[in-house]
């Protein structure tokens, strides 16, 4: 079922740059977005005030605390330990940035001007690109869509099938017994026609058995993709930490969502409702039982490592527009015609990764022209034990 | 021209001729049945088709109708920091159970250890393991394991048992009474001080340590020779001459994953490296080490210590040292002698009889030969071995006189494994308090007043130090599955101090290792380093090599007289599976084919095919042995004349599900003789009961038919022509015509080398390979069907000279009684024109991009044409549904067991055919690393698991399409060939042939050796 919710502006205390008008003057790089979770310029939030943060600390200790803060604490660094402390012993995420990307950051900071809004470049795999520009044509899509799929399933074929069997009936009938109409060329073409239409319902509603098109079950909490990543601009890797580097995006633990909601209690749809929600999880420790959406069968070995990191895929290929739905709804059949058709389109990174160097002969053709890209059927994506072993 | 068999049945048809031969069996029989019951078992009626298909449509319909059963995705509450569902964690930890040690790395996938692998920091094992260390992992599964801390049979809690235990140790302690720990061999040297701990709380107990499987003369002769009552570093790598007396030291004796390698390192041959060492091997019964051997000659165990002597008198001889008065040796021993005596310093002989005179006269012989410091030194000594034997007999005759008040058993079971079972259950009885620390309700843990459960070493912190000054840590990979506590907790507890075990590992290691090195400045550092490694090292103390004695054995002379038993001699040996019968309730480790025999699941008398026709015992004829139980009968050819040998290890009556009553318990035939407890001093005798017993054996499976899958030559020939013995390979590469285009890889082309010169047969990898791919155990009646479900199989090959053909009354002319054996692994071969692919009507095996021969179990429906297609048969067919079949109840039937499934792997349903798949899960894992990273895919960086687990490191996978790989290079050495290359199948996996080091032409008379 659909619900239809009027967009109202809602205001997270730490998204600052929201509340400021846009005439960007302070251009932040595009891994702020991580950082804005927990840390804002100017006041503190679930992490401390990042204004002068490098005047205070030494920029090998930072580098140091943004790669791995756990491991200086447990080894007793008395400045880690006391702003561990400070800020309610909630540990930093790791972040595997690299020393320009902190770098960049911490330019960012220094230049930072608090009459000036802030601007975030653009970034490659953020949502916000998808998200800001795709405006009413996918939103219109996506209605279209939930529209087609507002019953569970590929549509209802089954009165057709029945008005067909019977028509069979009758002709067969009339051939055999009644033979009431002489001209039996009529009953010829009616059973073939009704053959031919009742094997094609059977064999659509057979390819379909086990796919889950169009699924969008209610959720234990009345948890909103639209408001996280839609409206707040929260990047995907944020919760779905491990799809860079996992089989599983992983669905994030109740301590990431505590990582912001310890402050923000209330939300403008839901209230306060849906929050206690998850913070009683968390109190009580009963892990909140999500419905999974999307399923493949235990044959598969689908990997998102694969897909977002190595092949570079936007997670909107194959979710949809997931920043635009209150509640998932499973857009693609994730068949395995639909998994090979994507492979065969679908070129590789071949000039940007150097895994792929190996396809020397491919590599000579891609440079003297005669190649033109590489798709992943080209090296073996199509293969029975990519997926099946 | 050698003729090579896999079995005595086929060694007579090759003898009778090809017209002779029998039709051969049919592979696969359904259900064991004969064709005839099959077709009136399955006979049916058009009555019985409508009502099938009347059923099915109803099904179909039904089924179609029903709704997608929800699933849920429950996250972390809170998401530790390294726990990311999908990907797997390894944890480097240290396998000891008392009996073998091995540095492993854990993987840990959701929170489950599912697979062990040897570290390869370890300066000790480099990686390697054995099958017992690779089955280690579903022992942590078992269900067999003791839940919950026990007093006198019932449940209690470990409050009350410990009060009780403390309230009663208090008591003994106060009235002087003697308290007694029984432990097995310990090597951590924590847990020496939680024993030097609990004696300062209770100042009258005395620690005994216990091996089933005893070294304590080693320790005894060394003390009497050269001052020093230790096991010394036995360096194998190091020796181009070795001499093995009744040692199976590739395969049971003190650290055989760590002598395997180095033996294998001396048999490694190349352009660079043209010597290899040559290794003889006198033994009584057909060991694993014997089936290596360059040369291995038959003897009795009567005949060793005389054997020995001549040798030893011989090269004194030459060195001008004192001799000894021996008997003649039976066998002839001058090129052996002369071979020693020429390498001096480079040669090493060692026994593994468990005798004070004889290791004595090793120890002289190495002396003699300049090995001491060198192939034999104290510079490291092994401490993984502490049992003495005269001390456990003692305690024994104490308790039984009532002068020990408590006796602590841990990780013993005397009960079971002592040779007088019957003494020692009696004498427990005598004992006022008995404490059982135990994994499983055992034997003995039976016989204890309390029985306090310990954690399986996965769920332990430890520490270890097999060799001084090689240390290694134990860490938990999973919280502990049931109510139970590590037994240095228990003995913590008791002694009155803080049960943290892990704190008290910490400050040992604060107190005694962390000065000795200078690498981190803060414990801290050094002990996550050191854990994360799991092994610390520190330089071996150069010591001053000791004087040999001579006095010991001249005072002893009399001693060294042979003491010829009446009858037959029996040797008893340990399997590479079972071993000394700990791990027997282990599935795996039963279904594993004995290396040599093939034999599962079973013990049995293996005995010399000539002495058995002589006295009228056939094949699988149960004997009634010393009048007390019954075994069945097994032809071994290389056992010597008038001996017969059985395996330990079996016959437990509380092991678990798995182990109770399989074989016999043989452990009573050992003797105390000499100090120390001997296995091969006992003679037997062997009465027909008429009855026959049918032994599961998988070697004569798959028929061989005369085709030349082992080639071989002799070190001397490989000199001249590297390519010799592999003089076909030549003729057929010549002969490959085809009228189809060579398959093209892009990229990679994977490719597998097996370099039959340094395979030793030890099955680790068959047993990793289980594991791994998630395999069923079928058990005895199924494997007897031939349906064994290993993806990777080991074919052990006897060979003999050509005999000419005869008729069958010269039968014992060519009497294979010493046969030479090669040992081949075959798995799936990933043929590029391979003969399943083009029969699978449904497509459900094609081949992939990257030349890997696939299998799709979806597509399967089970026709099996690709079975029969197959020419190396290495596919296997689910006859059953192996999982959640209580019919089958090994370990798949259990939700507690399928906790050690690799989720990576499919577990595949009945009907389906399966092979080796090159561990496509690791390839793509690898794979997908490298392309997260950005770099190219390193040489070897991709181990599938039986390249993984290979203590000689004799599998090398890789690339063939890149020439810088090691496999690339290997299948460009001469020596490399393709198992039935004539049929142009164009195999994934190289063979590189056997170079037995010994004089060519020797093989006309290698029979009568």
């Amino acid at each position: 079922m659909r619900k239809k919710i009027f967009i109202i502006p809602v205001f997270f205390v730490f998204f600052l740059f929201s509340l400021i008008d846009t005439s960007a003057q302070n251009v932040a790089p595009p891994e702020w977005q991580q950082c804005m979770a927990c840390h804002a310029l100017g006041k503190k939030l679930i992490g401390p005030d990042l204004v002068g943060i490098t005047d205070r600390r030494s920029e090998e200790w930072i580098y140091k605390f943004i790669r791995n803060s756990q491991e200086m604490i447990q080894a007793g660094d008395p400045i880690a330990v006391q702003v561990w402390e400070e800020h309610n012993k909630i540990p930093m995420t790791n972040f595997d940035f690299t020393d320009d990307q902190i770098k960049g950051i911490l330019d960012f900071i220094k230049a930072y001007d608090p009459s000036q809004p802030v601007e975030i470049a653009q970034a490659p795999t953020t949502v916000s690109d998808t998200v800001e520009k795709a405006e009413t044509a996918e939103e219109a899509e996506l209605d279209q869509f939930l529209y087609k799929h507002e019953k569970y399933g590929p549509g209802n074929t089954r009165p057709t099938f029945i008005v067909f069997l019977i028509l069979l009936i009758i002709a067969v009938a009339d051939l055999a017994f009644i033979k009431f109409i002489r001209a039996h060329f009529i009953h010829y073409i009616v059973i073939l026609v009704s053959i031919f239409v009742m094997g094609e319902i059977v064999y659509v509603e057979a390819k379909a058995l086990g796919r889950q098109e169009g699924y969008s079950p209610d959720q234990p909490v009345w948890f909103s993709h639209k408001v996280h990543a839609g409206q707040n601009h929260i990047d995907c890797l944020y919760c779905h930490s491990t799809a860079m580097e996992s089989k599983s995006a992983g669905i994030p633990g109740i301590n990431v969502c505590m990582n912001c909601h310890n402050v923000v209690k209330s939300g403008k749809i839901t209230g306060t409702e849906e929050i206690a929600k998850v913070v009683e999880a968390w109190n009580t420790g009963k892990p909140i039982e999500w419905v999974r959406v999307h399923n493949l069968p235990d044959h598969v070995f689908f990997s998102h490592a694969q897909h977002v990191n190595a092949g570079k895929r936007q997670c909107q290929e194959c979710h949809g527009p997931v920043e635009k739905m209150d509640r998932i709804v499973q857009v693609e059949n994730l068949g395995m015609g639909w998994c090979i058709h994507c492979h065969r389109r679908t070129p590789v990174q071949f000039k940007e990764n150097s895994f792929y160097q190996e396809y020397t002969r491919f590599k000579e053709k891609m440079e003297s022209g005669e190649m033109s890209r590489v798709t992943v059927d080209d090296i073996g994506g199509n293969n029975c034990q990519t997926c099946h072993y | 021209m050698k003729k090579y068999w896999k079995s005595l049945e086929e060694l007579k048809d090759i003898q009778a001729g090809p017209e002779t031969l029998p039709e051969p069996l049919p592979e696969f029989s359904i259900e064991g049945l004969t064709e005839e019951e099959v077709s009136n078992k399955i006979k049916s009626n058009r009555r019985d088709f409508l009502k099938t298909l009347g059923f099915s449509i109803g099904l179909a319909a039904a089924a179609s109708s029903c709704e997608v059963p929800v699933r849920k995705a429950i996250p972390y509450l809170n998401n530790p920091e390294e726990a990311k569902p999908g990907m797997s964690l390894h944890y480097a930890s240290t396998f000891f159970d008392g009996h073998d040690f091995c540095p492993v790395v854990v993987k840990v996938r959701e929170g489950r250890p599912i697979k062990v692998e040897g570290n390869e920091l370890s300066h000790i094992t480099c990686g390697g393991t054995s099958a017992r260390v690779q089955a280690s992992v579903l022992n942590l599964y078992d269900s067999a394991r003791q839940k919950h801390p026990m007093k006198n049979g019932e449940v209690a809690g470990w409050q009350q048992v410990d009060d009780e235990i403390m309230e009663k140790l208090r008591e003994i302690a106060g009235n002087e009474g003697r308290i007694v720990i029984l432990s097995s061999s310990v090597v951590s040297p924590s847990t020496l001080k939680v024993f030097e701990d609990f004696k300062a709380k209770y100042p009258t107990t005395e620690v005994f340590y216990y091996d089933p499987v005893s070294y304590s003369a080693i320790r005894m002769a060394n003390k009497s020779t050269f001052d020093k009552p230790a096991i010394p570093s036995y360096r194998f790598d190091k020796a181009e001459v070795i001499v093995g007396f009744n040692c199976d030291f590739l395969g049971s004796w003190l650290s055989p994953i760590e002598f395997a390698k180095q033996y294998a390192k001396t048999r490694e041959i190349g352009e660079d490296k043209q010597t290899m060492s040559k290794h003889y091997q006198f033994e009584s019964y057909m060991s694993l080490t014997g089936s290596n051997a360059d040369k291995r000659v038959a003897i009795k165990p009567s005949d060793e210590i005389t054997v020995m002597l001549n040798l030893y008198n011989k090269i004194a001889e030459k060195s001008d040292m004192p001799l000894f008065d021996a008997a003649p040796s039976p066998v002839n021993i001058d090129e052996v002698a002369e071979d020693l005596f020429n390498h001096q310093g480079k040669s090493l002989v060692v026994s593994g009889t468990n005798d004070i005179y004889i290791q004595a006269v090793v120890n002289a012989i190495n002396f003699l030969l300049a090995n001491l410091g060198g192939t034999y030194n104290f510079e490291r000594t092994l401490n993984t071995k502490k049992g003495c034997d005269q001390k456990m007999a003692k305690l024994v005759d104490d308790m039984e006189a009532g002068e020990i008040n408590a006796l602590i058993l841990y990780n013993v079971n005397p009960a079971y494994d002592y040779f007088d079972v019957q003494k020692f259950t009696d004498a427990v009885k005598k004992v006022g308090l008995t404490i059982a620390i135990s994994e499983v309700n055992d034997e003995t843990a039976r016989l204890a007043e309390y029985v306090c459960p310990d954690h399986h070493y996965l769920e332990s912190w430890n520490d270890a130090e097999p060799y001084t000054g090689m240390f290694s840590l134990s860490q938990p990979t999973i919280r502990s599955l049931f109510e139970t506590r590590q037994g240095q907790e228990s003995l913590l507890k008791w002694a009155g101090l803080e049960p943290n075990y892990l704190e008290y590992i910490k400050k040992y290691w604060e107190e005694n290792l962390f000065d000795k090195q200078d690498q981190y400045l803060t414990f801290h550092d050094f002990w996550i380093h050191t854990l994360q490694n799991g092994i610390y090292e520190l330089e071996a103390e150069t010591k001053t090599c000791p004087l040999y004695d001579f006095e010991f054995l001249g005072v002893n002379a009399n001693e060294l007289k042979p003491q010829k038993p009446e009858g037959l001699e029996l040797v008893l040996y340990e399997k590479i599976g079972i071993g000394s019968g700990k791990q027997a309730n282990n599935p795996w480790l039963q279904e594993l084919p004995d290396p040599i025999s093939k034999a599962v699941w079973d013990n049995y008398v293996a005995i010399s095919p000539k002495y058995a026709r002589e006295n009228g015992l056939t094949q699988e004829d149960l004997v009634k042995v010393n009048g007390s139980f019954e075994l069945p009968i097994l032809y071994q050819p290389g056992q010597p004349y008038g001996t017969v040998s059985i395996a330990i290890g079996y016959g437990r009556q509380h092991g678990g599900k798995v182990a109770n009553g399989l074989g016999k318990n043989v452990y009573a035939f050992s003797k105390l003789v000499n100090g120390s407890r001997q296995f091969n001093k006992g003679s037997v005798t062997l009465e027909k009961t008429g009855e026959k017993y049918p032994i599961a054996t998988t070697q004569t499976y798959h028929s061989m038919e005369g085709r030349p899958l082992i080639r071989e030559t002799v070190l001397d020939k490989w000199k001249a022509d590297p390519a010799s013995g592999n003089e076909l390979h030549a003729i057929n590469e010549k002969k490959r015509v085809t009228l189809y285009k060579k398959p093209v890889y892009e990229g990679f082309h994977w490719g597998l080398s097996v370099d039959l010169n340094k395979c030793i047969g030890c099955s680790a990898c068959v047993t990793a390979c289980q594991a791994e791919n998630n395999i069923a155990v079928i058990g005895k009646e199924e494997v007897k069907n031939r349906r064994i479900m290993h993806w990777i199989r080991i074919d052990r090959y006897y060979s003999t000279a050509e005999p000419d053909r005869q008729g069958p009354e010269d039968i014992h002319r060519i009497e294979p009684d010493n046969p030479e054996v090669v040992h081949q692994p075959v798995m799936c071969q990933h043929c590029d024109n391979a003969p399943c692919e083009n029969v699978c009507p449904v497509a459900a095996t094609p081949h992939s991009k990257e030349g890997l021969n696939q299998m799709a179990y979806n597509r399967c429906i089970g026709t099996r044409y690709c079975m029969n297609n197959c020419p190396y048969r290495v596919r296997r067919f689910n006859w059953y549904r192996y999982v959640t079949n209580d019919k089958f109840d090994y370990n798949f039937n259990e939700e507690l067991s399928r906790m050690v499934l690799n989720p990576d792997v499919t577990v595949r349903e009945r009907g389906v055919v399966e092979k080796c798949s090159f561990c496509i899960q690791r390839i793509q894992e690898k794979k997908l690393d490298a392309k997260k990273e950005g770099r190219l895919l390193k040489d070897g960086e991709i181990k599938p698991a039986c390249v993984q687990s290979c203590p000689t490191k004799a599998l090398v996978f890789g690339d063939m399409n890149n020439a810088d790989t090691m496999v690339a290079r290997d299948m460009e050495n001469p020596r490399m060939y393709n198992l039935l290359e004539e049929l142009h199948t164009l195999a994934s996996v190289g063979y590189l042939t056997k170079v037995r080091n010994k004089e060519a032409g020797h093989e006309h008379d290698d029979h009568h050796a």
